[in-house]
């Protein structure tokens, strides 16, 4: 039996979904998050509860493909739409065991910056991404952090130019000292490999490389000196069964191109 | 009463919008008001501010582009087809545009607290971040008066006028948006001063709406000007009427992306077209009938709940003696009896 072929992106997709454990509240941002929510609550995690920045509450996968996070489609058959308020005011109570997000640039503390490039007091030379979005609100608060996002040496940064949404800030108990009620960054996966954070330094470290990949590709593709885990595995390749659900859910490859 | 508010788009923006307005910007990545987005382009309204939370087909963009807008108070804001805001980008660095960032909820909030008529309101995100920072504006901390811990808190948002798309309206105004209950129109829309400008698919009789008043997102009190819009929120989608135009949206972006393509568009697709039918009759030109066709929505998904609003006659209770029992009776008894041997 030869192994099935795949795409980074889609192991990406499919490792990342294994994150989230049936019948939590996981809070979907933006972009990749969609898609990998979807094939979740269709594999393991049926029972898992989705909420979206445009206020929808569900208990099964949209009908369609949510090309955004207030996309019609997830609020047809949804089980309550009240809009954002309802969505991002859980979060602020505390209910949301994951906040689930994408990103421009991340770094070793697990800030991330979608805000811009450069230095924002510099303006002429500042480039402007789109924003916080909810992603702010959403690592505040949320039990856990865990975040997707395809790996450069531009994204995987040792300091965010922009800090734009919360990792560990500066390193441990920072995030307690400003009273967030969230842990923070717990998980990351990229287009590469997955990363967690030190209990007692709370950097970002590498817990698994993808197939094909491997520790020094991965370090190059990482702006500061990545640290390692002393168990670090590779992660196991799809199955036929798996990839055959996250195609399903994008056909056209909108998200996994 | 019988106030008919029905105007053309032209009308609508000429009279409620002025230079130097702050105008609630509708819509997230659906419901965007692109029609009106196109008139006030087309009026050369000038220095307005933008309140919003997020937006995400490039209206906002494009109307900083036409040099409209010259701040902008938001959390997101891109042509999401292209993934990026290029002309808000330019008119940063140029200086042209101020731009005061924080986090969705932190606006969400900053409209909620208009909403509420009060002058700011404690969130929980922003902290810790580059936002407050660079956005006292709109974000400080406070001392909570309660417990003594630092607070994060937000400014208060009021437009002077909203701009918002919706699926139905009647003459008077009423307002109905469904599927996201307006993610944060209701509350931009109610925290404007003088009121709410709104383009709809279908202008409905008022006794439609009325027989359903839990979708009415804005009553008609507070509606300035009800214009009748077929594809109003083009190329963004409108629950049941469109889809998201994701080719139009990137045909768009590209022109944004370039200073010296923008104009281009703007002359052909907005000073060009008289009003927003003009728009879809040179999008049809353009694109083909079987453009607008392929952003048919999937139909079928009408509510299954049967709800009957009926109230209660309280006419029934005339002539109905006041219920009672033997402990009552006896407890009433025995107080009378002691307050008259006093």
């Amino acid at each position: 039996m030869t192994a099935p072929t795949f795409k980074l992106t889609e192991l990406m997709a499919i490792r990342c979904a294994k994150e989230i454990n049936d019948g939590e509240v996981v809070f979907v941002g933006v972009g990749l998050p969609l898609v990998v929510a979807g094939f979740a609550m269709v594999s393991h995690a049926k029972n898992m509860v989705m909420f979206t920045e445009g206020g929808a509450i569900r208990a099964t996968a949209a009908p369609g493909l949510a090309i955004t996070v207030d996309d019609p489609c997830l609020f047809t058959n949804a089980d309550a739409s009240f809009g954002m308020l309802s969505t991002m005011a859980a979060l602020q109570r505390g209910e949301v065991d994951v906040a689930f997000i994408g990103g421009a640039q991340i770094d070793k503390f697990g800030n991330i910056n979608s805000t811009g490039a450069g230095d924002w007091s510099k303006r002429e030379s500042f480039t402007y991404f789109a924003g916080s979005g909810g992603a702010n609100d959403m690592a505040t608060s949320g039990k856990r952090v865990l975040a997707i996002m395809p790996q450069d040496k531009k994204k995987f940064v040792e300091k965010v130019e922009y800090l734009t949404t919360p990792g560990f800030l500066g390193g441990p108990g920072e995030r307690e000292k400003l009273g967030m009620i969230g842990g923070g960054p717990d998980c990351v996966v990229s287009t590469m490999g997955v990363y967690r954070f030190d209990e007692d330094t709370k950097e970002m470290y590498l817990a698994e490389y993808f197939p094909g990949q491997t520790v020094e590709k991965i370090k190059a593709a990482c702006a500061w000196d990545l640290k390692v885990s002393p168990n670090v595995i590779e992660t196991p390749s799809p199955t036929e069964e798996e990839l055959a659900i996250i195609r399903g859910i994008d056909p056209t490859n909108f998200y996994l191109g | 009463m019988d106030l008919d508010k029905r105007m053309t788009l032209k009308d609508a923006v000429a009279k409620y919008i002025q230079d130097g307005d702050t105008v609630y910007y509708g819509g997230f990545q659906i419901m965007v008001p692109m029609a009106l987005t196109h008139e006030i382009i087309r009026q050369k309204k000038r220095h307005l501010t933008t309140i919003e939370s997020s937006t995400d087909v490039g209206g906002l963009d494009i109307l900083v582009g036409a040099g409209c807008v010259t701040e902008i108070h938001s959390a997101w804001i891109m042509n999401w087809y292209v993934k990026a805001p290029y002309a808000i980008r330019r008119a940063f660095n140029k200086g042209h545009l101020k731009r005061y960032d924080i986090s969705n909820f932190g606006a969400t909030s900053a409209l909620i607290a208009g909403f509420l008529g009060i002058p700011f309101i404690p969130v929980k995100g922003n902290i810790g971040t580059d936002m407050p920072k660079h956005n006292p504006t709109d974000i400080r901390f406070v001392e909570d008066p309660f417990t003594g811990d630092k607070t994060t808190v937000v400014r208060a948002w009021r437009a002077d006028v909203a701009v918002i798309h919706a699926q139905k309206a009647d003459r008077y105004g009423n307002v109905v948006s469904y599927g996201t209950r307006g993610v944060t129109d209701e509350f931009g829309a109610m925290g404007s001063k003088r009121g709410v400008i709104v383009t709809c698919e279908e202008i409905v009789e008022p006794e439609e709406i009325r027989s359903d008043p839990d979708r009415v997102i804005v009553p008609y009190y507070k509606t300035l000007a009800v214009v009748h819009c077929p594809y109003g929120a083009h190329p963004s989608a409108c629950r049941g009427y469109y889809g998201l135009d994701i080719r139009f949206s990137q045909y768009q972006g590209k022109y944004e992306r370039h200073e010296e393509l923008l104009p281009e568009f703007l002359n052909e697709w907005v000073y060009g077209c008289a009003d927003h039918a003009a728009y879809i009759e040179k999008y049809k030109a353009t694109f083909g009938q079987e453009g607008l066709d392929r952003l048919k929505p999937v139909l079928g998904f009408k509510p299954k709940l049967d709800v009957d609003y009926g109230y209660h006659d309280p006419a029934c209770w005339k002539g109905v003696p006041l219920y009672s029992d033997d402990r009552l009776k006896a407890y009433e008894e025995a107080l009378a009896a002691k307050k008259g041997g006093k």
